[in-house]
Parts: C-alpha cells; sequence; structure tokens
C-alpha cells in the first residue's frame, strides 16, 4: 500500500495514486498527500488504476478530498478503476459529484 | 521519603554482615532497612516501599528461600531479589533463582559488583512498573470504552426500538448484535395510508461517532413521518440534519421503503446501498438500483430526489440489505456477493422464512470465518389484513374549544416545493386538539386537498387511477404538471366554533383557482381507485357542500368533549 503525488509543473493538475487497497489505514497518508498542494486551477486526478480494493472509508477520504478541491476551485477526476471498484462508485453514486473516467 | 532514594532491605540473621553491606550501601546513596529472619523480611516488604531485597539463605525461622517465595507471591509489583550465599555449589544457586531470586550474590562481596547487581535490578524494576502503569492505563481506557458501548447501545435500543417488527406486519429484519457499532439502522413508521415508511441506513463510522447521526436521523423520520410529511421531505430533512453534524468524511448510505397501502404502490429511495428486491412468487420483479448520493454529504431538494414505485401485491416481499451481506466472506477469502442471493430466491418458495434462510445461507457460507463488517438484512412481505400498531400512544388533552379561524394560501410556487398539508394539520392540533391524531380531519383535508391540486389546477385525470399502472402513471403526470404549471393557487379556510355540547364544529373550506369539475359524475363513479375521496368526506362529515362552478368545497365536522 502506498501513496504518491505528482503535482504538474504549470500547477494545473495534480495526481495522486493509490497502490493496494484503499482502506482506512491510509487515512492519514492520503491527507498528507495532498494537504500542502495547491492548485491555481484545474483538477486532482486520483489515479485507482493500481487500487485492488475500495471501502466507504476511503469513499470519505475523496470526500475531504473535494472539501479541499473545492476551496481551490479545482475539480477532481477518478481514473483508471476496475469493474469492481466501479460497481462501489456507482452505488454510491459517485459519478454525480466527482468527474469520473 | 525523597524522590529518587531507593530503600533496600537487608535481611540477614548475622549483625556483622547487616552492618558491613548498610554501611556499603548508605556510602552509595541508598536507604537500608534492616531484618534478621525471612519472617521479618516478609512483614517488611508488606509495609514498606521496598524497592530491592538482599536476602541472606540460612536463616532461623524462616530461611532465604521461603522468604523469596511468599514475597514474590504475594507482592502485586515487581521486587527485585538478590540472594546474598555463602554457597557457591550449583545445585543451591539453581534453587535461589528458582524460589524466586532475581540474582545471587557469593560472600565476601565486592563493592563494584554489589552495586551493578542493584543497579541493574533497579533498572529492570523501573521497566516492569512502567509497563505496570501503562496496563493500568489501558485498563482504565478499556473500561471507558466499554461505558461508551454501553452507553451508544442503550441509545440505539431506543432509537430502533418499534414493535412493528413481527410475522403480523410482515416486517422482519435482523441485526447482528454488534451491527450497532458499525451505524447500521433501521427504522419503521406507519404512515398515512396505514402502510409503512422504512428506513434502512449503514452509516460510515463506528460506535458513538455512528450513533451520532443516528439520533436525529431517527429523530427526523419518526416526527415527520407521523405528521404525515412526504418521504422526500422527511429525506431532506434528515439529509440536512446529517450535513449539518457529520465530519467531511462521514454520511449515511440508506434505502427509504413507502409502502403506500391506500393504493398498493411501493416506493423506494435507495441512496448508495446495494439493490433492493422486489420477489413474486419467488421470481424477481424489480430490482432497486441506488440512483442518490448518500445522505450527509450534499444539499438535495425533495424533487431531486430519484425514486422507483411499483405495484404491490398481497404476498410480495423485498428484500434490502447493508453491503455486509454481499462482502460476508468465507475462510477461503471469497465474498458471499450478488449471485448466491439470488440462487436463495430461486430456490425459495412462496411460504418459506425467506429472510431466515438468506441468513442460514450465509452463516453457512462463512463457516465461521471472521467478518470485517456485520449483516443487516431485512424482509417486508405486503400483506392483506394487517393493521399496524405504533408504540406510540397519542393522549389528546382536552383543551377548552374556542372559537378561532386561518386561512393559508398557496401559490403554485408553494405547491411544488413542498407538502403544505402537514403545517396545516400541525396549526389545527395545536389550536385544538380535537380527536386523537386528528385523523378524521386529517383524511378530510388531504382528500379535500388532493382533489383541489390534483383535478382542479392539474386537471389530471382521476380515472387514470383506475387501473394500479395507471395510478403510477398519474402520480408520474402530476409531477410533471407540477413542475411545468405557472399559475394557479389554493385557499384553505378552517374555522372552528364552539358548540353546546363542550366540543367543537370544524368548518373547512377550500377554494382552488381551477376552473371547477362536474362533482356529479365523479360521485357516481363507481371504480376503485377514483371517486373515493368524496364518498369518504361525505361519510365522515355532516355538511358537505360543493360550491361556484365546482372549484370550492366545504365540508363541516363536529366533535364533542367524549370523542377525545
Amino acid at each position: 500500500m502506498s501513496i504518491s503525488i505528482n503535482v504538474a509543473a504549470d500547477k494545473k493538475s495534480a495526481t495522486i495514486k493509490i497502490i493496494g487497497r484503499f482502506d482506512f489505514s491510509l487515512h492519514n497518508d492520503f491527507r498528507k498527500a495532498y494537504k500542502d498542494v495547491t492548485l491555481s486551477s484545474g483538477e486532482y486526478v486520483v489515479d485507482l488504476s493500481s487500487t485492488e480494493y475500495l471501502d466507504s472509508s476511503a469513499l470519505g477520504m475523496l470526500l475531504l478530498l473535494k472539501e479541499h478541491a473545492d476551496a481551490q476551485a479545482c475539480k477532481i477526476r477518478l481514473t483508471g478503476f476496475s469493474d469492481e471498484i466501479k460497481e462501489i462508485l456507482t452505488i454510491a453514486s459517485f459519478d454525480k459529484i466527482f468527474i469520473v473516467g | 521519603m525523597a524522590e529518587g532514594v531507593k530503600n533496600i532491605l537487608v535481611v540477614d540473621d548475622d549483625l556483622t554482615n547487616r552492618l558491613i553491606l548498610c554501611s556499603l550501601l548508605k556510602a552509595s546513596g541508598y536507604k537500608c532497612i534492616e531484618a534478621e529472619n525471612g519472617k521479618e523480611a516478609v512483614q517488611a516488604v508488606e509495609g514498606n516501599d521496598i524497592d530491592i531485597v538482599l536476602l541472606d539463605v540460612m536463616m532461623p525461622v524462616m530461611d532465604g528461600y521461603e522468604a523469596a517465595k511468599i514475597i514474590k507471591q504475594s507482592s502485586s509489583r515487581f521486587v527485585p531479589i538478590i540472594f546474598l550465599t555463602a554457597m557457591t555449589d550449583e545445585a543451591a544457586l539453581v534453587k535461589c533463582i528458582d524460589s524466586g531470586g532475581d540474582d545471587f550474590l557469593t560472600k565476601p562481596y565486592n563493592h563494584a559488583l554489589l552495586n551493578s547487581k542493584i543497579n541493574s535490578l533497579l533498572r529492570i524494576a523501573e521497566l516492569y512498573k512502567n509497563i505496570e502503569d501503562q496496563n493500568k492505563d489501558i485498563t482504565e481506557k478499556n473500561f471507558q470504552v466499554e461505558q461508551e458501548m454501553i452507553v451508544t447501545m442503550k441509545l440505539f435500543k431506543k432509537v430502533v426500538n418499534n414493535d412493528l417488527r413481527g410475522e403480523k406486519t410482515g416486517l422482519n429484519y435482523s441485526m447482528s448484535p454488534m451491527s450497532m457499532f458499525n451505524g447500521d439502522l433501521i427504522l419503521a413508521e406507519k404512515n398515512q395510508t396505514s402502510g409503512l415508511e422504512i428506513l434502512i441506513a449503514d452509516f460510515t463510522g463506528h460506535g458513538l461517532s455512528a450513533a451520532i447521526g443516528a439520533l436525529p436521523v431517527s429523530d427526523v423520520f419518526h416526527s415527520m413521518t407521523q405528521k404525515g410529511f412526504s418521504f422526500a421531505d422527511t429525506l431532506v430533512e434528515a439529509n440536512l440534519k446529517l450535513m449539518e453534524l457529520l465530519p467531511t468524511n462521514m454520511f449515511m448510505a440508506g434505502a427509504l421503503v413507502s409502502v403506500d397501502r391506500s393504493n398498493n404502490v411501493l416506493s423506494v429511495v435507495n441512496a448508495g446501498l446495494p439493490d433492493l428486491y422486489l420477489l413474486r412468487n419467488g421470481s424477481i420483479v424489480h430490482t432497486f438500483k441506488s440512483k442518490n448520493i448518500p445522505f450527509g454529504i450534499s444539499k438535495f431538494s425533495a424533487a431531486q430526489i430519484e425514486f422507483e414505485m411499483q405495484i404491490l401485491e398481497y404476498g410480495d416481499r423485498l428484500i434490502a440489505a447493508t453491503d455486509g451481506l454481499m462482502e460476508a466472506n468465507n475462510p477461503q477469502g471469497e465474498m458471499f456477493g450478488i449471485n448466491r442471493l439470488l440462487n436463495v430466491f430461486k430456490e425459495s418458495t412462496q411460504e418459506e422464512n425467506l429472510l431466515g434462510k438468506i441468513l442460514k445461507e450465509c452463516n453457512g457460507f462463512c463457516d465461521g470465518a471472521e467478518q470485517t463488517d456485520d449483516i443487516t438484512l431485512l424482509e417486508f412481505c405486503h400483506l392483506e389484513n394487517v393493521k399496524y400498531e405504533t408504540d406510540e400512544v397519542t393522549q389528546v388533552e382536552y383543551k377548552e374549544p374556542s372559537d378561532w379561524s386561518l386561512q393559508f394560501n398557496f401559490d403554485i410556487k408553494s405547491l411544488r416545493q413542498f407538502d403544505v398539508l402537514p403545517y396545516i394539520m400541525n396549526a389545527v392540533n395545536q389550536l385544538q386538539p380535537i380527536e386523537s391524531g386528528c385523523t378524521t380531519v386529517k383524511t378530510v383535508l388531504t382528500e379535500m386537498f388532493s382533489n383541489a391540486l390534483d383535478h382542479g389546477i392539474l386537471k389530471l385525470d382521476s380515472s387514470m387511477k383506475n387501473s394500479p399502472q395507471g395510478y403510477m402513471e398519474f402520480y408520474q403526470e402530476k409531477q410533471k404538471r407540477l413542475e411545468s404549471m405557472t399559475d394557479g393557487h389554493i385557499q384553505v379556510s378552517i374555522n372552528h366554533e364552539l358548540n353546546a355540547e363542550g366540543g367543537g364544529t370544524l368548518t373547512m373550506h377550500l377554494m382552488d383557482s381551477g376552473e371547477g369539475y362536474n362533482f356529479k359524475d365523479i360521485n357516481t363513479e363507481k371504480n376503485k381507485y377514483s371517486g373515493r375521496g368524496m364518498r369518504l368526506i361525505s361519510s365522515l362529515c355532516s355538511d358537505v357542500r360543493i360550491m361556484g362552478k365546482g372549484n370550492s368545497i366545504m365540508a363541516v365536522y363536529s366533535w364533542s368533549k367524549d370523542d377525545l
């Protein structure tokens, strides 16, 4: 399990990649990853291509990231997820509050 | 005693030996306490704050071995013991350690060696003490957590407690004992149609943090449903409360199931729960998928709630579960999943206790594997003959009748935005509690109001409601027209006058901006789904008059003190 963040040179996008299980154990690391990042505009990308599993506390963490992004008038895009994760996102209707795909 | 000065108990029957040892120890900054034999030593350890014991082996009354055993057994803390012995044979030294000694020193004493052994054992004692303190801390914290759990359990029991569950009501559910701490919640309340409103929900978070959200949701759910608010209004309010209370990362996934017994229609709002299934004769008639964002995340209006309606037949079953069921895993780490659930449906017969069967299958599948989430499962069966009794007893207090009148005006915007009837009922109830729950007045006003809105303003054809399918089309058309309508209003006047019998006469008058309708036609319609509104009003009221061009109706209801 690990988290990496990559902020584009133009400060218009930041990509957070989650490897392994995205659950409560990542709570602090996930927060730490973005808390000092300020984008001038643009979007936060959450790369879920290496994420095996995502639980409801991960959904909660995404909502925290949304709060952070909203304050900077930025969008959030969730990408690269598996069908299983897509199902979880769909049940929670997260496609209505995040850009998905 | 000053902090840091250690007390050392010197036990020897020989005075000279004690004197030598004590002078050595005092020179190193320790305080000495002396004992002449094992028995005295045991007493000294009991009565003093002894940090370390230097113990001779051969002594009268009680020897060192015996004393060491007693000291080690009776002391709740770690008291290091160093045996002082002239013996050098292995067996004797082993016996020292076996009887509870931590180290030994052979005579004659080497000052430096004695000091370093004492220092080493004092360090170990310090470690022991730290661990003991931490253990004490943990025990206290555990106790606090347990107390919190008991409080939470009590709160939750209050919240979820209702008597609507049972074979006779068709409502049955199972919540594993610890599921409360995983934030699972089931609420049920009788609604205006003598049917039920059921909420099954799952909070993110555990224990108290989940209970914090459950309390206001339960409050809003019960009180608004009792007052006659629609499930949409109830959910909007519950959502607002949760947004206020819950931290950003917490939310409530849930489904509201509304059973309309007047029309035999089931409405389901699914916001973040796994699929709900409507079963008829063992096969799935409809799957209610989640179409809404869970509660406590973002604001929404009643019109934004996506819900699905289905016609109910007697014997139909609705099955709902929180994600614990689907995610229940077996020792191999596989999940129970949808397919296994669907198989249970396939293999079940109409008469079977489906809930029990699902739980049994799931338990068999899990085969004792430890579960990460708890299982909450609900089954609702639509029964033909059922009367729901809530534990809520509405006692009406007699209030001296008085003369008053109220007038409400609602334009199309307010009609679109909210259910206005509960507000009217609330006002009437506050001014003059007429009968238990104001049931009759509520029924009359509800019928008058829906006539005015549905037919008067929205010009909906009540014959649409002739078939069950038509009823749903009627409902959809109503929503559509409400959204697009730009004009229209309803005026409600209610007048109360006291009468001679110690009661009063309530005159309800509704006028809508519509073109009126031919009430004679409606009155003669003899079908199940329409026209019964007028018949109902006539049967409940002493006087009913339709006035104007048919856009105005007045009904009179009299009550006496005995009705209370």
